[in-house]
């Protein structure tokens, strides 16, 4: 059971393995439900970001490593993926797997600075991480476009670069990356290594005492994040046909991987997704509502509800859902 | 048989602060040694200077037969040397079997096995029944055995134990006395850094004593305890423990 | 000082930019005088935040203080860009263009004025740290909340202070900044991860470090600015902190960075 046993959090109910089928099920079958291409996107947005906050999660929620920046990842994912496909016509699903390549080399030395600073001092490091990438791909025009970004042309339907003309096949590109990311979660928190990424996000030091390699392990499971999360950024430039660095390294990845899982249960395995499912449908109601009159609204939400969880409860939905659990069984 | 640990001119100063200075000293293998002395005598930097939590700025520390001086803490516990911490640190949101799971991971990744030697530990030190409680629920003495049930779960050859009876009252310190006699029997070395004297006298074999820094004083109990050195550092600290 | 990592800082400085922005347009104070009116405000809003928010996550870990702080910077930003839009807004004084000539050199009046009084603030902070009780109190009860409180120093009242303090000198700089700098909704920004790199650079903890790592840093950008490229600036003070990071973990200034 895993690090479910390390936090005492209540089993589900009976047999999950059901309720996995079912929501299985369910979610595969959506695309069928949902009518308006507005709705799938939605969807797609509600996949692709509890896809992002699952990998931040692993390094955030479980070891503590509270990183503002892994919108670095993102954009190193995106651009190399674009750079691949645009300049030497390579597709974009080995452009995929470069991309978390490329993440992951650059999560050595960017982990190698940055975990020199501890708590809120780390999280600035690595919000200046993602700013310094930001700042080199918009000066740099020579490889990557400089400023303006571009597009990725347009192929029509064309699967093996990984362009398709409705809006089904992205679902379930997402759908399967979601599924990635929530797999490699569960196996990590059911292992050795989940116990020792929980015990270095309660007391590094004390973790040490009994035999924890802290550096490598904090180094390894960056590594996994920064991999995982460089997918997403390959899958987003495809499903939005466009790229510059400001959309690739924006601070609002950042803060969105880490608010999902915060809203929905940081250190959980479905945390993040309980996050998403909440916050995105919010915010696409919000900005068809609103649109872009009132330009500061979404985000003002968001951090009222921020706060909200952080100031009445910090174990977020997930939190919630366990203490209904505890409730009902009493009852 | 010989010596685990070997500490030779072992020096590291806070700033102006002096906190060991010239420390030398030697534990052979099996048996219990006790390091002493009043408060700021240097016995905690000590201990982390020799389990890797601080760089000594002289000196060298060899623990069974290897130069450990710039080894990490997890090393230095992969070869052996457990240690504990004068205020408990258990992580507080796992439950107490994973708390000393994450300690037995070092041997044997698997989990199953390292869910059974968990519960051996914790057996060993009494706190089987409280396994699936959230550490952080603890009363401070639980916490105390917690801390040594994950110490001893990484199998350790050198076992140190910092103030564990601080606190606890003479059943629990029986109890505590009880237990480290016990590992004693079992071929463990182990370092203690106390102020219990009772609790010293009945398990150390040597004694060590401190005082700004430096040893001040080696040997049997009986004959630390009236020399007149250590006398003279203990004058006025005024802390009473029955003897 | 009191150990959280304020995320929300900037927002305070653009506050008062904004405050004395319209102190200026609808009342016609000077910025500078607008000073003797948002500090004291901004004091008051200290307290009132600490009473309201912060208190609540002393002593609960990174996550809760971290976050919430964000969040707050977020609100700030964005109310902010509800109510006065992202419009650049400046104040025109009698001396915001001018300057005078020394050896070769162009020194803005305005930008002289602020640096002078801003230097003046930091002294008056130091000494108030380490020569006032209520100074002395904070240092303390920064260091050791629980043996703080032990020996009788009302932490949440010293604490209150403090943040009431960071704010008005927050209120301060912003007052400073306002003949010479435009105020938008995010202004802040820019200004708190400046901050943070003084902070990291001087050493955590370690307030004449910040200042003069400030100072290194504002040479450092000027010269960035001269010899490499107008808005080079960011990059050079990003550079320096990497370096930091890379060379020297614990500051320019030795200390721990934990």
């Amino acid at each position: 059971m895993g690090a479910v046993e390390a936090r005492a959090s209540p089993r589900a109910t009976r047999r999950p393995a059901v309720w996995i089928g079912a929501l299985a099920v369910a979610s595969l079958a959506l695309p069928a439900l949902v009518t308006t291409p507005f709705g799938m996107d939605v969807c797609v947005r509600v996949l692709l970001f509890a896809f992002i906050g699952v990998a931040w999660n692993l390094m955030g929620g479980y070891a503590k490593q509270l990183s503002l920046g892994h919108a670095a990842y993102f954009g190193l994912g995106a651009y190399t993926s674009t750079i691949l496909l645009i300049r030497f016509g390579i597709s974009p699903w080995i452009g995929l797997v470069a991309g978390g390549i490329v993440a992951m080399l650059a999560s050595l030395p960017i982990g190698w600075l940055c975990f020199r600073l501890r708590g809120p001092y780390f999280a600035i490091a690595t919000i200046a991480t993602a700013q310094v990438l930001m700042l080199l791909f918009l000066k740099f025009r020579g490889f990557a476009w400089g400023a303006e970004g571009t597009t990725i042309p347009f192929l029509g339907n064309a699967p093996l670069m990984m362009q398709f003309s409705g809006k089904a096949p992205y679902y379930y590109i997402a759908l399967a990356l979601l599924a990635l990311g929530l797999l490699t979660t569960y196996l990590i928190e059911r292992s050795w290594m989940g116990y020792y990424l929980v015990a270095v996000g309660e007391d590094e030091d004390a973790a040490q005492a009994i035999g924890v390699n802290a550096p490598r392990i904090k180094r390894d499971i960056y590594l996994i994040s920064a991999f995982l999360t460089a997918l997403a950024g390959t899958f987003y430039v495809q499903y939005i046909y466009f790229i510059d660095p400001n959309t690739a390294f924006s601070f609002n990845v950042s803060v969105e991987a880490a608010l999902v899982s915060i809203v929905g249960g940081i250190g959980t395995l479905w945390g993040p997704v309980l996050g998403t499912a909440l916050l995105e449908p919010l915010s696409a109601f919000l900005q068809s509502w609103l649109g872009s009159s009132h330009a500061g609204v979404q985000l003002t939400v968001y951090a009222l509800i921020l706060m909200a969880v952080i100031l009445w409860r910090p174990t977020g939905l997930m939190g919630l859902v366990s203490d209904a659990i505890r409730i009902l069984r009493r009852g | 048989m010989g010596d685990v640990l070997v500490v030779r001119n072992l020096s590291k100063r806070f700033g102006g602060l002096r906190a060991v200075s010239e420390l030398s000293f030697a534990v052979r293998e099996g048996e219990t040694l006790a390091l002493i002395g009043p408060n700021g005598a240097g016995k905690t930097t000590s201990f982390n200077l020799i389990t890797g939590y601080h760089r000594p700025d002289a000196g060298s520390v060899t623990a069974f037969g290897r130069e450990i001086v710039g080894l990490r803490p997890h090393h230095i516990c992969a070869l052996g040397v457990a240690r504990t911490f004068q205020v408990a640190r258990p992580f507080g949101n796992m439950t107490v079997l994973a708390n000393v799971m994450t300690g037995a991971f070092l041997r044997d990744r698997r989990v199953d096995a390292a869910r059974r030697r968990a519960h051996e530990a914790l057996e060993y030190v009494g706190l089987a029944p409280k396994e699936q409680a959230l550490a952080r629920d603890l009363t401070t003495i639980d916490q105390r055995r917690l801390e040594m049930a994950r110490a001893l779960v990484t199998e350790p050859r050198l076992l140190m134990l910092d103030e564990v009876m601080a606190g606890l009252n003479p059943t629990e310190v029986d109890q505590a006395v009880a237990l480290v006699g016990q590992l004693a029997e079992r071929g463990l070395t182990i370092v203690i850094v106390e102020h219990v004297m009772r609790a010293i006298m009945a398990v150390a074999r040597r004694i060590i004593v401190l005082d700004h820094g430096q040893k001040i004083a080696e040997g049997a109990p009986r004959d630390v305890v009236a020399d007149p050195d250590v006398v003279r550092a203990y004058l006025g600290s005024g802390y009473v423990h029955g003897c | 000082m009191v150990k959280i990592v304020n995320f929300a800082q900037g927002e305070f400085v653009m506050i008062g930019m904004y405050i004395s922005f319209f102190l200026a347009t609808r009342l016609g104070i000077d910025p500078l005088l607008s000073l003797l009116v948002s500090m004291p405000v901004m004091f008051l809003a200290g307290v009132l935040l600490q009473h309201v928010l912060i208190r609540r996550v002393l002593g609960l870990g990174d996550m809760p203080q971290i976050f919430l702080t964000f969040a707050l910077s977020v609100l700030l930003m964005n109310v902010a860009l509800l109510l006065f839009t992202a419009n650049y807004r400046t104040v025109q004084t009698p001396y915001t263009d001018a300057s005078f000539h020394i050896g070769g050199v162009y020194v803005s009046v305005a930008k002289l004025i602020a640096f002078v009084l801003a230097m003046a603030l930091s002294c008056a902070l130091t000494l108030l740290l380490h020569r006032t009780d209520i100074g002395k109190a904070m240092r303390a009860a920064a260091q050791n909340r629980d043996v703080a409180m032990l020996m009788g120093i009302d932490t949440n009242r010293v604490f209150a202070v403090a943040v009431g303090l960071a704010l008005a000198l927050a209120g301060a700089a912003g007052s400073l900044l306002m003949p010479f700098y435009p105020v938008y909704p995010t202004v802040g920004q820019v200004f708190v991860l400046m901050a943070f790199v003084a902070v990291v650079l001087g050493t955590l903890g370690n307030v004449t470090g910040a200042l003069v790592a400030g100072l290194m840093m504002g040479v450092a950008e000027s010269l960035g600015i001269q010899f490499i490229g107008a808005d080079s600036g960011l990059i050079v003070v990003f550079g320096l902190l990497l370096a930091t990071l890379a060379l020297r973990p614990s500051g320019l200034f030795g200390g721990w960075a934990r």
